[in-house]
C-alpha cells in the first residue's frame, strides 16, 4: 500500500531515468559514427534521430549540434537534461520513499549535468561525459536494486523503466525494420554495429551470433531474446511479472486490465514465430508500441487515477 | 584555560582583541555575552576541548572542512529553492562547522522552563477555547485574545486529546548581555528547523569526531521516534494501529526537505492535500490499492490553508471537509488549529501572568520586556524611544515587517512611526537585546556572530524537551536577525550530559 501519487512519481522516475540513459547512448553512438566521414554516419544519425521522434529531413550537417541539443536543450522535451531534471523533481517529491543512496546518486548527477560548467566538459570530452552519465544511471539503478525494498514502490519504478525501454527499443527497430524502413537497408557493417550499440547489444549479440552480423538476426535478437535485458521480450516479461505482483495486493482489483494486457503482449513475443510474420516485423513492432501505451493507461486507471466512486466505503 | 595566541598564552581582556589563531584573525565579541569566552578573555570550561582542537587547525584545513560540510548538505538536498526568471537555483542554508555548547546545568533550567511554558500555554488554550475563566478573571484582556486574527472561533468547545493543543513547538531563546536565557517567541504553529538540528549533528560528528566523543553530548537522534510516539498518543484507544501521516504544502515549500525528512525517519506517508479525501467525516488517503483511513495528521500547513470549506476558500493545499472530520473526532490534527493565538506577539506579553494563573508557579524563564502599542501610554513611550526598540508587527513572522531601531536610519524610523500610529494594535516593541555571540568561520576567519537557540518540545501524554536545538546564526557582522529568510545560517548545538565538567 502506498500513496497513488507516490506510485505515479516512482513510475515516472523509472521512465525518465531509462529515457536519459537511452538518449545518452544514442548521442554517444552518433558522435562516434561521425568521426568517420562517410555515408554510414549519416544513416546512423538518421536512424537515431528518427527513432526518438526527431525530424530526419532536417539533419543535413548531423553531428555535434544535434547531439548538443539532445543532451542539454531544456526546450527539447526529450533531452537528457530535461529527463534528468524531471526524474530528480519526481524523486524530490517522493524523497521519503526512496533510499538516501538512490537520492544522492540522482541528485549528484542532476547537479553535474545542470552545472554551467557541464557544457565545457561536454565540449572537451563528449564521449567521456556521456558515458559518465550512463554509468551514473547504472549506479542509480544498482542502488535501487541493492538498497530499496523490492516491494510495491520498487515495482512501480521498474515498470516505468521496462515500459520505457520496450517502447524505445521498439521504435528503434521500427525505424530499421518497420514498414517505413525500406529506404534505408541495414547492409553496411558499420551501421549494423552502431544500431546494436544504440541498444547496448553489441557484445551480447556477438557472443551468440559471432561477428557475422545479419539484419534478420539483429531483429530477432532484440525482439525475442529471452535473456538479454534490452530485448523487447525480456522487458515485457518483466512488465508482466511486476504487474502480476502488484495486482495481488489490490483487494478491489477486478478488471485485471493491466496484467491481462501485459501477459497477452508478453505471450505474443514469447511464442512468436518469425516465419509467420510474413509481412515483416512492422505490425508486430507497431503492436508493441501501442500495447505498451495501453498498459500505461491501464496502470493509471487501476492504481493512480481510479474513479473514487468505486472505492468509497459503503 | 586562557585563549591561545600565536606564540604564547596571553590573558586578554575584551578591550584588546583576543587572538585565537596564528593567522591574523582577531576575535572580539564586543559587549555581548560570548558563548566561548568569558569577559576576561578566558575560555569557558565547557568550550576548552573544542578550543584546543580549533587552535590546531590551520585556516586551510578549516576551509576544507567547511567545504566538505557544505558539499554534504548539497548532496543530501538539504536546500531551499530560489526561484529566478530564467532558472531556479538551490542553495543550502549556510552551516557553520563549530558547534555551540551548552553545559548541563544551564540546559536543566531551559528544559524546566520550556516544559512549564508548554504546559501553561496548553492550559491557556484549553481555557480560551472552553470556559474562558482567564478572561472572566480579567488576567488577560478579552478583546486582545478573542480579537486576535489567530483566534479560531471554530475551535470553541471542541474535544482535543489530552487537552494538548500544542504538540510540537520550537521556542526561540536568546541570551542577554548578562548571559541569562530568555524566551523571545514560543512558535506554537508549525515551527521548522528540526531537520537542520539533526543534519547539523550528523555533520558535526564528522567534522569534530574526537571532540564529540569525549564531550559526552546528549543525543538528539531519537527525535523522529519521539515525535511518532507523541502523535500516536493522541489517538483514541479503539484505533490500535493508527495511521499517521505528515501533511506538506508540497515540494515548492521552503521547508519541504524537512517534511520529507521527518516522514522518512518516522516511516509515515508524506501526503499533500490532494492525496486526502474526506467522506462521511472520515479522512482517507488515495493509495494504489484504494482508499485508506487516516488517523493522525501531523500537518505542516498553516491553519488558514488546511480546509477550504472552513478556512481560506482559495486554498489549494488543504482537503475539503477536513475540519468537519476533526470536529467529529475522527481524525487528529497536530498541532490543533488555533494555537497561533497563544504565540501572538501581543499575547506574549501576558505569558508570565498566564503561567502564574494556571500553574501557581513563577516563570522559570523570563520573557523580553514587551510594550504593547495598543496601550496609549506604552505607545507614546515606544514612539519617543524608537531608536532603542525593536518593533514587530503582531501578525508577521520570519523577520518580515520589523524595525530594528538602533540599526535604522532616521528616515526609516519616521516612516515606521507613521505605520505604527496608523495601526497601533498591530505592533509591539521590545528593547534591543544584544544576542549572545559564538565563534563562526566567516570568509576563512573566525569571528563572533550573534546567535539564538531553538529547542524543540513535544507534548502528548507527557512533555519532552529534545536535548539539543537549532542554533541560528546571523551571518552579517553585528546583525541581530537570524531568520534563514533574511540570510541567517545555523550550527550544531551540543547539550552536555550531567556530571560533565570539562571534557
Amino acid at each position: 500500500m502506498m500513496l497513488a501519487r507516490v506510485a505515479d512519481s516512482l513510475y515516472w522516475i523509472g521512465r525518465y531515468v531509462e529515457r536519459a540513459e537511452h538518449i545518452s547512448r544514442l548521442s554517444d553512438v552518433m558522435l562516434t559514427a561521425t568521426l568517420d566521414q562517410n555515408d554510414a554516419a549519416v544513416v546512423v544519425a538518421q536512424v537515431a534521430l528518427a527513432s526518438i521522434g526527431g525530424d530526419e529531413d532536417e539533419i543535413e550537417g548531423v553531428g555535434y549540434d544535434a547531439v548538443h541539443s539532445l543532451v542539454f536543450e531544456r526546450d527539447n522535451q526529450g533531452s537528457v537534461g530535461t529527463s534528468l531534471a524531471r526524474a530528480r523533481e519526481n524523486a524530490r517529491q517522493v524523497r521519503d520513499q526512496i533510499t538516501t543512496e538512490m537520492w544522492e546518486r540522482l541528485n549528484m548527477l542532476y547537479l553535474r549535468v545542470t552545472d554551467p560548467r557541464a557544457e565545457d566538459a561536454f565540449n572537451s570530452h563528449s564521449s567521456a561525459f556521456l558515458n559518465e552519465i550512463i554509468a551514473d544511471l547504472h549506479l542509480f539503478k544498482g542502488a535501487a536494486d541493492a538498497t530499496m525494498s523490492h516491494g510495491e514502490g520498487w515495482r512501480f519504478l521498474l515498470l516505468g523503466v521496462y515500459l520505457e525501454r520496450a517502447q524505445l527499443i521498439a521504435r528503434l527497430l521500427e525505424v530499421c525494420f518497420g514498414d517505413r524502413a525500406a529506404a534505408k537497408p541495414l547492409n553496411d557493417y558499420r551501421t549494423q554495429m552502431s544500431v546494436l550499440r544504440m541498444a547496448c547489444a553489441l557484445e551480447p549479440y556477438l557472443r551468440i551470433y559471432t561477428a557475422e552480423i545479419q539484419p534478420q538476426r539483429m531483429l530477432e535478437f532484440l525482439l525475442f531474446d529471452e535473456d538479454f535485458p534490452r530485448s523487447i521480450r525480456f522487458s515485457t516479461e518483466r512488465i508482466e511479472e511486476h504487474l502480476t505482483s502488484l495486482a495481488r495486493r489490490d483487494q478491489y482489483y477486478e478488471g485485471a486490465e493491466p496484467d491481462r494486457l501485459a501477459a497477452r503482449l508478453s505471450a505474443r513475443l514469447k511464442f512468436a514465430d518469425m516465419d509467420d510474420e510474413a509481412q515483416g516485423a512492422g505490425p508486430l513492432l507497431a503492436a508493441v508500441v501501442s500495447e505498451c501505451s495501453r498498459i500505461h493507461h491501464a496502470i493509471y486507471e487501476t492504481f493512480v487515477a481510479y474513479p473514487l466512486e468505486e472505492r468509497l466505503p459503503a | 584555560m586562557k585563549a591561545v595566541g600565536s606564540s604564547a598564552n596571553v590573558a586578554q581582556t575584551q578591550n584588546s582583541p583576543t587572538s585565537l589563531f596564528p593567522a591574523d584573525a582577531f576575535y572580539s565579541p564586543g559587549r555581548s555575552y560570548d558563548e566561548m569566552f568569558a569577559a576576561d578573555g578566558a575560555v569557558r570550561d565547557h568550550y576548552a576541548a573544542l578550543q584546543a582542537r580549533m587552535t590546531t587547525l590551520s585556516p586551510t584545513e578549516l576551509a576544507d572542512r567547511q567545504r566538505t560540510l557544505e558539499h554534504s548538505f548539497l548532496l543530501q538536498g538539504i536546500t531551499f529553492t530560489v526561484y529566478g526568471a530564467e532558472a531556479t537555483t538551490e542553495r543550502i542554508i549556510p552551516t557553520d562547522l563549530f558547534p555551540r555548547i551548552i553545559p548541563a546545568a544551564e540546559w536543566a533550567k531551559i528544559e524546566a522552563g520550556l516544559t512549564q511554558r508548554v504546559k501553561a500555554l496548553n492550559l491557556f488554550l484549553t481555557d480560551i477555547y472552553g470556559e474562558q475563566k482567564i478572561l472572566a478573571d480579567g488576567v488577560a484582556p478579552r478583546e486582545l485574545i478573542l480579537g486576535a486574527p489567530s483566534y479560531r472561533r471554530e475551535m470553541r468547545g471542541l474535544f482535543v486529546p489530552h487537552n494538548t493543543y500544542v504538540n510540537v513547538s520550537g521556542a526561540d531563546l536568546i541570551r542577554d548581555e548578562a548571559g541569562e536565557f530568555a524566551v523571545l517567541e514560543d512558535n506554537l504553529r508549525v515551527p521548522s528547523g528540526v531537520s537542520y538540528m539533526l543534519a547539523n549533528r550528523e555533520a558535526a560528528k564528522r567534522t569534530f569526531p574526537g571532540t564529540y566523543r569525549t564531550a559526552n553530548v546528549r543525543p538528539v537522534e531519537r527525535y523522529p521516534d519521539l515525535l511518532l510516539a507523541t502523535l500516536k498518543s493522541l489517538v483514541a484507544d479503539w484505533r490500535p494501529n493508527p495511521q499517521v501521516v505528515v501533511m506538506t504544502p508540497g515540494v515548492y515549500n521552503s521547508a519541504y526537505y524537512e517534511h520529507a525528512y521527518l516522514a522518512r525517519l518516522m516511516g509515515t506517508p508524506l501526503v499533500e492535500g490532494r492525496d486526502l479525501l474526506v467522506h462521511d467525516n472520515m479522512v482517507y488517503m488515495r493509495t494504489t490499492v484504494g482508499l485508506r483511513r487516516v488517523d493522525v495528521i501531523y500537518r505542516r500547513v498553516d491553519d488558514d490553508f488546511i480546509d477550504p470549506l472552513t478556512f481560506r476558500r482559495d486554498s489549494g493545499l488543504g482537503s475539503a471537509g477536513l475540519f468537519n472530520a476533526y470536529r467529529a473526532g475522527n481524525v487528529v490534527i497536530a498541532n490543533a488549529p488555533g494555537t497561533g493565538v497563544a504565540d501572538d506577539k501581543a499575547v506574549y506579553a501576558y505569558t508570565p501572568e498566564i503561567i502564574r494563573y494556571y500553574l501557581s508557579e513563577e516563570p522559570i524563564l523570563p520573557i523580553i520586556e514587551t510594550f504593547l502599542c495598543r496601550e496609549p501610554k506604552q505607545l507614546s513611550h515606544v514612539l519617543a524611544n524608537l531608536d532603542k526598540f525593536v518593533v514587530k508587527a503582531v501578525g508577521a513572522s520570519g523577520g518580515y515587517g520589523m524595525l530594528v531601531g538602533p540599526h535604522a536610519t532616521a528616515a526609516e524610523r519616521a516612516e515606521f512611526a507613521d505605520r505604527i500610529k496608523a495601526d497601533p494594535e498591530n505592533y509591539i516593541a521590545q528593547p534591543t537585546i544584544q544576542l549572545s555571540t559564538a565563534p563562526c568561520l566567516v570568509d576563512g576567519r573566525i569571528e563572533p556572530r550573534h546567535i539564538d537557540l531553538r529547542p524543540f518540545v513535544l507534548a502528548g501524554q507527557r512533555v519532552v524537551v529534545t536535548p539539543g536545538a537549532l542554533t541560528r546564526v546571523a551571518l552579517k557582522r553585528g546583525s541581530l536577525v537570524v531568520n534563514s529568510s533574511q540570510g541567517g545560517g545555523s550550527k550544531d548545538t551540543w547539550v552536555l550530559a550531567e556530571g560533565n565538567v570539562a571534557p
